[in-house]
């Protein structure tokens, strides 16, 4: 996870990078040759032509419209993470519903059974989690693009257990040797968590109403029911915990939108520039 | 332009340097070692240093590494007032052999005695890093048994107290012994 999700950021500062590239622009040289004030007489205008007073009413700008509607579809990260990773199974479904220009009432319900295998601990969390919010559109779409760059918020919850399955004693004088990893099964169950979460996204529409996109989640912990004598090392839906309450996500989607209706788009009315001085 | 690239670099450096927060740090409280005052048996509220006193766990050949910075034999030796000794967390007993005047050349000065401790661990969850840590609570009845050596002379500790039964961390004494 550590190094998927490293790889991908620097894969994504790469992106930013090309792309910074592409938008530098190079002075144009101008040309010498034309500073030279050539000696050309000029034509002489073209004869006056009589316009028919009839006028064309064809340029009438087309009305456009925002389509509005649910997507659905699913992380394809967590789905494809089961094929390298032995340790972990998980789906994700996400969703949202399109509630004004800019806003997308959001949410993710997901389940998860992961295997941490740490050097001190090893335990097998599996649980299902829920989140909903928001998505606030940031992107200025062109014409009749859809796609979306994204900032929302999230409320999570989720309801798991833990099992731990092995632990080392830690003994800063190891005197008599080393302990040995003592086997374990106990079961840390009932655990809840809950979180909110901040939410950077990007969706692009790849043809028709398919749409693939990713986000980066940076979450912090609201409540937690921590197991006794044990500790929520991993929460479903939050992922990995740190020493304070901070956790990151990702998540790697591919939705489909199902369009339900369509609404015009007023033009803006530029406003006059009223002279408040009297 | 090479600005930003630079920049884009530092960060991205900065974020793949801070990772591994799994490493225990040593000012964690982890498993605690019994800590022992020596006390003089005629002045029992006065703490009184030991002449190269030696520990060795039973069934282990080296001592306890008392001053790690010596290379020779007396890096097992102490001279201090306090000790402080690893019970072994597999198990409830550990037994040590108390050596006093270790080294000497004169026989009749070294004088080893022998204490049992026997005690009930319990493991407690500490962090991702450091895993687990056990504490020790002494038998309420029998905390210490205190023997003599195979060889028999008069034993050197005249009195064990017990402090604190239940050793949780090394800030305070646990057992007083008086000699």
């Amino acid at each position: 996870m550590k190094h998927t999700l490293r790889s991908f950021f620097s894969f994504c500062l790469l992106l930013s990078l090309t792309l910074a590239q592409a938008q530098e622009t190079t002075p144009v040289k101008s040309d010498p040759k034309s500073t030279k004030t050539d000696q050309i007489v000029p034509e002489a205008p073209l004869p006056l032509v009589e316009i028919s007073p009839e006028i064309i009413k064809s340029d009438s700008i087309p009305v456009k419209t925002d389509r509005y509607g649910i997507r659905v579809g699913l992380d394809l990260f967590k789905l494809t993470r089961a094929l390298y990773d032995k340790d972990y199974k998980g789906i994700e479904f996400v969703g949202d519903y399109r509630l004004t220009k800019k806003y997308f009432l959001a949410a993710e319900i997901g389940n998860e059974n992961k295997t941490t295998d740490d050097d001190r601990v090893n335990f097998t969390t599996k649980g299902s989690y829920l989140k909903a919010g928001f998505d606030y559109n940031a992107y200025e779409n062109w014409l009749d693009m859809e796609n979306i760059i994204s900032i929302g918020m999230r409320y999570g919850f989720s309801t798991f257990n833990q099992q731990l399955n092995s632990y080392r004693i830690y003994n800063a004088n190891p005197y008599f040797g080393e302990v040995p990893v003592i086997a374990s099964s106990q079961k840390f169950d009932g655990l809840t968590a809950s979180w909110i979460e901040v939410v950077a996204a990007v969706k692009a529409k790849v043809f028709n109403n398919v749409f693939m996109g990713f986000s980066l989640r940076l979450n912090r912990l609201v409540t937690n029911k921590e197991p006794e004598n044990f500790s929520n090392l991993y929460i479903p839906g939050f992922n990995r915990t740190y020493d304070g309450d901070f956790g990151v996500g990702f998540n790697y989607t591919v939705t489909y939108f199902v369009p339900i209706y369509k609404k015009k788009v007023k033009p803006v009315a530029v406003p006059k520039k009223v002279d408040t001085k009297k | 332009m090479k600005k930003i690239i630079l920049l884009v670099f530092v960060l991205a450096l900065s974020f793949s340097s801070c990772e591994k927060d799994d490493i225990c740090d040593a000012n964690t409280p982890t498993t605690p070692r019994l800590v022992i005052g020596f006390y003089d048996f005629l002045n029992p509220s006065v703490l009184k240093n030991v002449t190269n006193l030696k520990v060795v766990g039973e069934g282990m050949t080296d001592g306890i590494i008392f001053n790690a910075s010596a290379t020779d034999d007396s890096k097992y030796l102490t001279n201090g007032s306090t000790i402080s000794i690893p019970l072994r967390t597999i198990g409830t007993t550990t037994s040590y052999s108390f050596t006093l005047n270790s080294g000497n050349p004169n026989p009749a000065l070294v004088n080893q005695d022998n204490i049992k401790f026997d005690y009930t661990t319990q493991e407690l969850f500490v962090s991702r890093a450091c895993g687990y840590k056990t504490i020790f609570t002494l038998d309420p009845t029998n905390p210490y048994t205190h023997t003599d050596a195979a060889v028999a002379d008069t034993k050197w500790i005249k009195h064990i107290s017990v402090e604190k039964s239940n050793i949780e961390n090394e800030n305070e004494t646990h057992i007083k012994i008086f000699f």
